[in-house]
Order: C-alpha cells, then structure tokens, then sequence
C-alpha cells in the first residue's frame, strides 16, 4: 500500500521529465535518431502516465496534497516567498490533459516535422519539452509567484516555437508580437502579484492560509490586511484586476488578443500545443486556479463575463471571412476562451473547466487535423485551393468533422454539453439577481450562431466540393503518427461530453455529472477549492443565485439548450447551403464593407499600431527628451561629481608613506577629540 | 578534555601543512617539487575549512568550547570563519602553483600563507586582548614578507615596506589601547573585561574610551577601513595577484572577526555607551566608519584606470558594507534585526571570501599572460579565454550586488538587518554605492566582452591549477546564490551567541 504522499511526492517529476527531454534534446538532439523527438514522447508520455496516477490516486484517495518543496523566504518573515505543489482535483485534471496533449502533440510532430525533413529540430524538440514542462509546473503551483515564474517562461517558449522558421520574414515578427503582447498583460500581473504579497504576505492558493481564505476572512472583518488606506473591497479588485490583465494577455482575450492569430506562423503543432493546452490555457487556469478570490469580488466577476462574452461573439465574427484554415482555427481559439470567461464570470466554475477540458481535446483535434490537410496540400494554407479532400483522406476528415461538430456546439458532441453548461450558468445566474450577466449571455448565445456558421464553413471549403487544385486533387499521404493522434482525440471530441451531461444529470436525477462530482470531491475540502465552495462564495459575496424561467429548472434547462442547439444548427445550416456544390462562391463578397472591416479584424492591429507608434512612441520620445536632458543631466552632474570627487580621493593617496602616517594620525586624533567632546570625558 | 583539543583542528591543519612545509624544505632544498608545495598547502586550506564546516553543520562539538583558561574560543563565529581562511588558502595555493612557477623561494612563499593563515584562524578564536595581539602580528608579519615576494621587482617591495610601516604604527595604536583598556578594567580576558566595563566607563571614561578607539583603529587596519585604508591599495597592487587575493578575502576577514568579537563581546554597548556609565559609542563609530569606508572606497574605484586597483579600492568599500554590521548594533531592533545584521556581515565575507579571491586570481591569470594593468588590457579578452571571462563575469556582477551569485543575498540580508535596526539610511547608502560600483564592475565585463581586442596579444597556454582555482571560485559563488541557505542559519545564530 503506497501511501497518499508517496505518489504525491513524484508529482515534481511529472514536469521534470519533459524538462529531461528539453536538455537531451538542446544538447544531444542532433546525434540522436529522430533529433529528440523520441526523448520528448517518452517524458511526456511519462507525465501522462504519472498524471494518469495522480489523479486515480486523488479520485480513490480524497485526499489533496500542498506541499511546499523550496522556500526563497520563510513564512515568518516579511513574505512567504516559495515553490510548492498543490495537486487537487483542479490541477490534477488539468495535468492530465497537459500532458496528454503535449504527448500527443509530439507524436504528431514525428509526422509534421521529421518526415518534412524541417530544420531545426533538435531546437524545436527543446522547444517543446520546456514548454510542457513550464505549463506543467504552472498548473501544479501551489502559490502565485511560482505560477507568475512559470506563466512567463511558458511566454518565452512560445516565443521561441512561433519564431522557429526564424529566417523566414513573418515568424520572428509574429513570435515578437505574441511576446510583447502577452507581456503588456503580464506587466499588471506583476504589479498584481507584488500586491497580492504586500497585502497579505503570502501568494498560496490554498487552504486557510491561503490569500483567498484570508481575503475571505478580512472582507468579513474577521481579521485585517495592508489594504494601502481602501476599503478592501476596492483594492481586493483592484489587485484582482491587475492579475486579470496576465490572464487577458495569455488567453487572448479583447484587447488584448491581436497576438494570437499572428501566432499562427509557429509550426501547426505548436499551434495545437498553444491553443488547446498551454499556453491560452494558462490565462483561464489562473482565474480558476484563484477562483476562491475572485469569487469575492462581484465588479470583476462582471467585467470578467462582459469580457468573455464579448471576445466569444467579436472573435467568432471575424472567423466567418477568413480564407486561411489556420486563421479560421485562430479566431475560434479566442472566441472559445471568451466562452470560458463568461463561464467564470458567471459563477460557473465547473462549467468553465468542463469547456477548457472539451475545448484542449477538440482544439487539439482541429489543429493536428489541420496540419494533415496542410501536408497533405504541401504546406498550402488557403480553403479556397483546397476541396473534396474528404475522399483522398477519410481519417482526417472523418475526425476533424467530429472536432468541427464539438467546436459548433451539435449534440451529441463534447463541444455541445460544455457550451450549453457555460450558457446555462451565466443564464441562471442573470435570471436570478444579475440581470447584467444577460447581457454576457446574448453575446455568448449569439456566437453559438456564427461559431456554427465559420464552423461548417471551413468544413466545406476544406473537405468538400471539387478540388480546387491540382494539389488537393492528389494529396500528399499522411502516416500513422499523424493518425493516431487523431483518431484519440477524435473519439474524445466524440464522447467527451458525457464527462459532465449535466442536463441528463438534472433532468433523470441520475449521478452523472462526473466532473462536477469530482471537482467538489472530498479532495478539494480541506484545501478550499471546492466548486460547493466557491458556488457559496459567489452567493455570499456577489449574490450569485440561481434564477429560472417559469419556476422550473429543467424548463430553463431545456429552453436554454434547445435554444442554444437552434442557433448552432441554424448557423452550420445557413453555411451549409451557402457553401455546398462542387464549386462554391465566395458570399463573403456580399457583405460589402462590413466584410472589409471583418477581414481587417476590426482595424483592432491598425489602433493597436497606432497606439504603440503614434502615441506611445511619442510618449516615449518625450520622455527620453527629457531623460536625456534633465534626468541624465542630473545623472552626468552626479557622476561628475562622483568622479571628480573621487579624483581627489586618489590625491590623497600620495604614495609617501610618511603622508600615510600622518593622515592616520590624524584622524585618530580627530575622532579622539570628537568623541571625547561627546562622551564628555573632558 | 581531548574533545576539546578536536575543535581546534582548522586552526592544527593550517599549523600542520606549515610544519610540513618546514621540514620538506629543510630536507630537500634544491629540488623541492612545486606541485608537492601546493598540495600541501593547498590540502591545509582544504581540511581547515572541512573541519570547520563539519564542526558547524553537525554540531559534533560543544559549542562554545573555551581552551587555555579561556584565552582560546571556538564557537560558531570563530568556525565560519575559520572555514573562510581555509578555502580562500587553499584557492591561493592551488593558483600559486602556477603564478610562481620558475620564481625562487617557493617553498617559503606556502609557508608563509599558511602561517598567517595560522595567526587568523588565532585571531577566529581569540579570547583576550593578549591573544588578538599576537594572533594579529602572527598573521601581519608573514603578510608583508608575502607582498614583498617578488623581491626584485620594485613595486613590490616598495608595497611591503609601505604595508609594513602603516601597519607598524596601527599595531602601535592597538597595543596602546589594550594596555589602556588593561588599565580601566584589570583584565585582557573578554569576559572579565565586559563585566568590569560598566564600572570603568562609570570610574575612567576618558582611559576605557581612548583605549576602546584606539584598540577600533588597529581592528581597522587590519580591515582596511578608512582612514586606515592607505596601504591597501598599495600593498594590493604591488604584490603578487594571489597574495593580494590572500590579504582581500581572508586577512580582511580575520580584522573583522576581531571586531566583532571584541567590540561585541569585550564591550558591550550598553555597559559602555550607557547614558549614566558613557565611554565611547562606538556603535556610532562604526557607523561613522562604514559610510566613510563604503563611500570612499567605491568612489576612488569608480576612478582607477587599473584593474587591479580598482579591485582593491572595491575591497575598501566591501569592508564598508560589513562595517554595517557593527554599526547595527543600536538596540532599536532587538536581538533579531542585530543577529540579522551581524549574520549578514559574516555572510557577505563568507560570499566575499570567493567571489574576491576569484576575482584576483583572474588578475594573476592576466599578470601569468603579462596582458597589462589597465582596463583596456582586457578588451577582448573573451575570445581567448571565454571561461575564465565567464567566471570574472560572475565575480564581477556578484560584487556589485546582481543576483548571479551570493553577493546578491548577502547584500540583501545586510539591507534587511540595518532597516530592522532602524538606520534604514545605511542601507540607501549601501545601495547608492552598490549602484555606483556596478559601473566600475561593468567596466571589466565591457572591457572583456564587448570591445575589440587588441591585435598583437598572444595568450601562451593555459594554466591549469590557475584556471581550476577561478572556476572552483565561480561555481561556489554562484552556488552561494540557493546555497547560502546552507550557511545563513549558522550565520545568525552564531551572531547570536556573539550578542
């Protein structure tokens, strides 16, 4: 019998492993067979396996574990400042799919770089097993600063992957933009973070000690905090705002989501690992990695659903025009996060997970499957050169049909239980004393249409039709380690609903809604973070309750998915007929100049540059206008001073010892004479 | 009783390798091998600070041990910083094996580093004036014999004599003011001195506080603070890179362990700078002397056109910041900001005692290569011998205070004890000139990454036990960085049973 911290002690080499690989591939890669990629799918097909443990372990145990592993500065004095693991059902789920994904993605990479004989791949394998292995120990950090150490190294190995085709000219900028962006938001994280520290002097998550427990408790004026002269609900949203910003920038969220579909430039299996399991997925983690704070804070709850909701209807729109499958892919990405948000701003904690977990499987799914295509039409991007490439290849487009449906939001597909379940909560939650989170909720309703019209859309110029050209006319073939990927995650698209069918759990009363068992598992009792937890925080705190439409829940619940399905249904349909027959038109034309602001996503790149150039540069060059003349010239009459200064103490030093002697004497004399005046021994 | 002969193994392992030493030379004078002179000494520096980690870490022995009726003290203090003495003796030797190689009088060249590190493990564990005198001039009189080693080389021994005569009359100073404080209190003993302070301050306040500065400037000759700095600079440029290694990390060291344990221990504050029994404050001395030595030292460095000047004016400044210390002594903050601040003081020594003998030894690698004194000397150093400028890299940023090795945190600690002690200024000050010391620090790393190298230099091999001294230096700073953890501990608590 393995006790319970027995198994949780390995939980460090879950993101140790592909750190392993990262170093054999960075300094043996090139010697090695397929240049590191075997060292990668053995580390993280061993965190999958470890993973895979934990979380058995965590569902038959009941017991969460918190534990820290190094200390910078001891609790007891001025901060807590350390590394630590915290492994509940929250991060024990969210280590399995990180790495399940991550193994996944490097089998495909065999596929999509190996067998394409790129360069570089010693550099990309490195690549790729830091990058697991920064996400990894995110999503088991026991406490903010360590998560804040990993958020950043999981930027900079985005970096690093977008810019791999770095001779090539749109790469690097694209890898400099996803950087620069994400840390824009990162900046405010930071300052949240030192906030965080400042007021209650610790970053842990969880349990009693935890800074949410002690938000808690000095919100009920049970104990006291620094809160810098506010009141502490002021500043406890002030501070949840500024760590909002990180998440914002990560998970490519209104305003700050521009970097993403640049990001697009990165290998397409990187767009896979970004996309469906690290990096965006870092923003949304972090927000319900520290749910037990935000649930205290209404005002941010609502920005947070007005946010979400927005992104998911202002990324879907700008989805419906785009001729890449990559950049259709993209703009899902954003719009499915938003759909996260809203979930979290609505109080559905369980609901926002479910969808991350459905969403990492079917977006994962979509772009592996879009990088077969994209192999398969020798690294051409456009649908519209594409077409009837459902005959030449039946795996692909088979799975990626199903990860289509799942992103749409059609029943019986994943997509459909995790999007209606967002829905749902944020509807109950509006209907009952928020009426403002109605408004998220039209926006997230009304993406369900157009993510339903891009979605087919994309299906049917990519699979269906003629081919367009000689390339999708004899696709290139793919193997079995393009195949394989996809045929796992197409099952899970396919099945990975009834994770959490919620509705089915309420309308026949059977225990089915796994997920939400687990996540309110006994294991996540003592350590606070408990989706019944947090469900009477957001009642407590920002008077979160459930409302209904005719009294009934189940009537709510059916109108709501009913209503839901319609407008998935009706969108794919409108794509459907608009884009089926051998030989499409391209109606976007139709749309006149709304197309064009579209297509210019909404001249968001065009303020953004005009932001950073017009004004900010400007800014800049007035400052450094005055830096360079009043802030150096003062510094330069310092350091002159310093030096000239300092040139007399040279002088002192005559080299005549006899001027040595005398000096020392001196001063003896001098300090005898000043202390004897002092000490009045005269 | 023989468990108490067992803590004075650092200080019998320098004793040993001396005699061994003696009797090598003795026997075979001609064709004394210089590998053989090294080891040995070099195997001395290694067992001393052993013994004295071991003696630490496991607590084998019963600490404090006194020996001799008390003239002798081994207690944590006096082992960490027995172990700064031996490993900075043993990074010495081990360099010195191929800095002299081909000079004569090798044999006595290890004899006599080993001897004064003798005298300052002695000067560790004094316990009477009496003992700190003699330790002192054992470690002293070797010292100047070792600057002026290269005794055809008129630099050098114009740098002994200079170093011999200034410390001729700081040593003068400080015997004056024992026998002065002998006469307020009737005793040299710590103890006996500390319980009769009270009453002599209260009976002879003018006797017990001239002797009490006067004892403060011969400490800090030995410390090189200003204004008893003037014959670093000198005996540190004209002596042999490893020795002026020697005399920076370790020598400097053992004033200061002096200090501390005399000032703390023989004259305690409030017995002596009691409002109603007032000698001297030296508390205020020391605080006059750090912000003059810091300032000072890092103001004329930021000047120099020759690295190793600068380095040893840096090493003025540094014995500003440990300085603090003492000067934080003021009982605002209670026995835990003190122990912080004194912790850190021997913490900062400790990180010193690497980082600063790494940082001379490169020097020495650039007297071996004949590069040339200024910092011009170094451009481009990096394309020839890129470990060695990794190393000085690391030297030179964790003197300035950056987090790429243990300065970093023996900064910090300083900074956190002052502010516990309520002289949060000094801590502003000690940033001021952290900040300016970067500049100068930078000015090597400029010198030998950026700029363009000079054409005609040739670099004639690479000497190994030279090169395994520096990069043993670098990779122990840089552990120094998570590994101070290892030490902090020991730190503060033996600055606590100090106080």
């Amino acid at each position: 019998m393995v006790t319970v911290a027995g198994i949780y002690a390995y939980a460090p080499a879950i993101a140790a492993l592909p750190l392993a690989s990262f170093l054999v591939a960075l300094f043996a890669g090139r010697w090695l067979p397929k240049k590191g990629a075997l060292a990668g799918i053995l580390a993280t097909g061993g965190s999958l396996v470890l993973s895979a443990v934990t979380l058995v372990e965590l569902v038959l145990t009941g017991e969460g574990y918190d534990e820290r592993l190094y200390t910078f500065v001891a609790p007891a004095e001025t901060f807590d400042l350390g590394f630590g693991v915290l492994i509940d059902p929250l991060s024990a789920a969210m280590l399995v799919i990180v790495s399940l994904i991550a193994f996944l993605v490097h089998v495909f990479s065999l596929g999509y770089m190996n067998d394409e004989g790129e360069p570089g791949l010693p550099r990309y394998y490195a690549g790729l097993g830091l990058f697991s292995f920064s996400m990894l120990a995110f999503v088991f950090a026991s406490n903010l600063l360590m998560a804040f150490v990993f958020f950043e190294l999981v930027g900079l190995c985005s970096w690093l992957l977008i810019g791999h085709w770095y001779r090539e000219a749109a790469p690097p900028s694209a890898a400099k933009k996803a950087f620069l962006v994400t840390r824009f938001g990162d900046y405010f994280f930071l300052v949240g973070l030192v906030g965080v520290l400042a007021t209650f002097g610790t970053a842990r998550f969880a349990g009693e000690g935890g800074f949410p427990a002690v938000a808690e408790h000095a919100l009920a004026g049970e104990t006291t905090v620094n809160t810098f002269g506010f009141a502490p609900e002021t500043w406890f949203a002030v501070l949840g705002l500024l760590v909002l910003g990180g998440a914002l920038g990560k998970s490519a969220q209104f305003p700050l989501h521009t970097w993403l579909p640049d990001a697009m430039e990165g290998p397409t299996p990187v767009s896979a690992l970004i996309h469906a399991a690290t990096m965006v997925a870092a923003g949304v983690f972090l927000l319900a990695r520290m749910y037990g704070f935000y649930a205290l804070l209404p005002t941010v709850l609502a920005i947070i659903a007005f946010t979400g909701g927005f992104t998911a209807l202002f990324a879907a729109t700008m989805a419906v025009v785009k001729d890449e499958i990559k950049q259709v892919l993209a703009y899902s990405t954003i719009s499915q996060y938003g759909y996260m948000m809203l979930a979290l701003g609505a109080g559905g904690y369980v609901a926002a997970f479910f969808h991350l977990t459905t969403h990492a499987v079917f977006k994962a799914l979509l772009f592996l499957g879009a990088g077969s295509v994209i192999v398969a039409m020798h690294h051409e991007e456009d649908m519209w050169l594409m077409g009837g490439l459902k005959e030449e290849m039946r795996v692909t487009y088979l799975t990626f049909v199903a990860g289509s449906l799942a992103l749409a939001g059609i029943f019986p597909f994943a997509g459909f239980w995790s999007k209606d379940e967002v829905l749902f909560e944020t509807l109950v939650h509006g209907l009952g004393a928020n009426p403002l989170l109605l408004g998220g909720y039209l926006l997230g309703l009304s993406a369900v249409f157009v993510t339903g019209f891009y979605t087919l859309r994309m299906v049917m110029l990519t699979f269906h039709g003629d081919p367009r050209t000689d390339a999708a006319a004899d696709p290139h073939g793919v193997g079995w380690n393009v195949k394989f990927p996809l045929a796992v995650l197409g099952v899970l698209a396919t099945v990975g609903g009834y994770l959490n069918p919620a509705p089915l759990a309420k309308l026949t009363g059977a225990e089915v809604d796994f997920l939400h068992r687990y996540l309110d598992g006994p294991a996540s009792e003592e350590l606070l973070t408990s989706a019944h937890h947090y469900g009477d925080l957001t009642h407590k705190w920002a008077g979160y309750t459930a409302g209904s439409v005719a009294g009934s829940e189940s009537a709510t619940m059916l109108a709501g998915a009913g209503l839901s399905l319609a407008l998935a249904l009706a969108g794919a349909g409108t794509a459907f007929v608009l884009y089926r027959g051998p030989d499409p038109d391209r109606h976007t034309e139709g749309l006149g100049d709304l197309r064009t602001v579209l297509v210019s996503n909404y001249y968001q790149d065009e303020y953004q540059v005009w932001l950073a150039e017009g004004l900010t540069l400007r800014a800049a060059t007035a400052a450094d206008t005055f830096d360079q003349g009043v802030i150096d010239g003062a510094v330069d009459t310092v350091s002159s001073v310093s030096l000239f200064s300092g040139d007399r103490l040279r002088r002192l030093q005559t080299g005549v010892v006899t001027n040595y002697a005398a000096l020392i004497a001196l001063s003896v004399l001098l300090g005898l004479a000043a202390f004897a005046v002092v000490g009045g021994w005269l | 009783m023989s468990r108490h002969w067992l803590v004075l193994a650092p200080a019998g392992a320098f004793l040993a390798a001396a005699l061994a030493l003696f009797v090598i030379d003795a026997v075979d004078r001609d064709s004394t091998n210089p590998t053989v002179l090294s080891a040995v000494a070099t195997a001395g520096g290694v067992v001393a600070a052993a013994a004295s980690a071991v003696l630490l870490l496991s607590n084998a022995a019963t600490l404090p041990a006194e020996l001799f009726g008390g003239q002798l003290v081994v207690d944590g203090t006096s082992l960490i910083f027995t172990f700064i003495f031996g490993s900075v003796t043993a990074l010495v030797s081990l360099a010195s094996l191929d800095y002299t190689r081909g000079l004569p009088f090798r044999a006595e060249y290890y004899l006599l580093v080993t001897l004064a590190a003798t005298g300052m493990s002695l000067m560790a564990s004094a316990n009477s004036l009496a003992v700190v005198f003699v330790a002192l001039e054992l470690s002293s009189l070797p010292s100047y014999a070792l600057v002026a080693y290269l005794k055809h080389n008129r630099g050098s021994v114009e740098a002994a004599l200079k170093y011999f005569l200034v410390g001729a009359l700081s040593s003068s100073i400080l015997l004056y003011g024992i026998s002065l404080v002998y006469a307020a209190t009737g005793s040299l003993l710590f103890a006996d001195v500390a319980s009769a302070a009270g009453e002599a301050a209260a009976t002879y306040p003018g006797v017990l506080g001239v002797g009490i500065l006067l004892v403060l400037g011969g400490v800090a000759f030995k410390t090189a603070s200003v204004p008893f700095h003037f014959w670093a600079p000198a005996a540190y440029e004209g002596a042999p890179a490893p020795v002026a290694a020697f005399l920076s990390s370790a020598s400097k060291a053992a004033g200061f362990v002096v200090a501390f344990r005399v000032f703390v221990v023989a004259f305690p504050i409030d017995a002596v700078a009691n409002p109603s029994t007032y000698a001297v404050d030296w508390v205020l001395a020391f605080t006059v002397l750090a912000v003059l030595t810091m300032t000072i030292g890092n103001f004329a460095a930021a000047t120099q056109e020759e690295v190793k000047r600068m380095l040893a004016y840096s090493s003025i400044g540094h014995a500003g910041y440990v300085l603090m210390g003492l000067a934080a002594l003021t009982g605002v903050g209670g026995v835990d900001a003190e122990s912080t601040a004194l912790g850190a003081s021997m913490l900062h020594l400790l990180v010193y005692g690497f980082m600063n003998t790494g940082a001379f030894l490169f020097i020495a690698l650039g007297e071996h290569w004949e590069l040339g004194r200024t910092f011009e000397a170094y451009n481009g150093l990096a394309e020839d011998a890129p470990v060695a400028c990794v190393a000085m890299t690391v030297f030179m940023f964790s003197l300035a205070g950056l987090p790429v090795g243990g300065g970093f945190l023996s900064k910090y600690f300083l900074v956190v004890g002052a502010i516990g002690a309520g002289v949060w200024w000094l801590g502003a000050v000690l940033a001021v000139n952290s900040a300016l010391s970067l500049f100068y620090y930078s000015r090597v790393v400029k010198a030998m990454w950026i700029e363009a190298p000079a054409d005609d230099r040739e670099i004639e091999g690479y000497p190994p036990a030279l090169y395994a001294a520096i990069v043993t230096a670098a990779v122990v700073t840089v552990l120094l960085l998570p590994g101070l953890a290892v030490f902090d501990g020991a730190a503060f608590d033996a600055a606590a049973a100090l106080l």
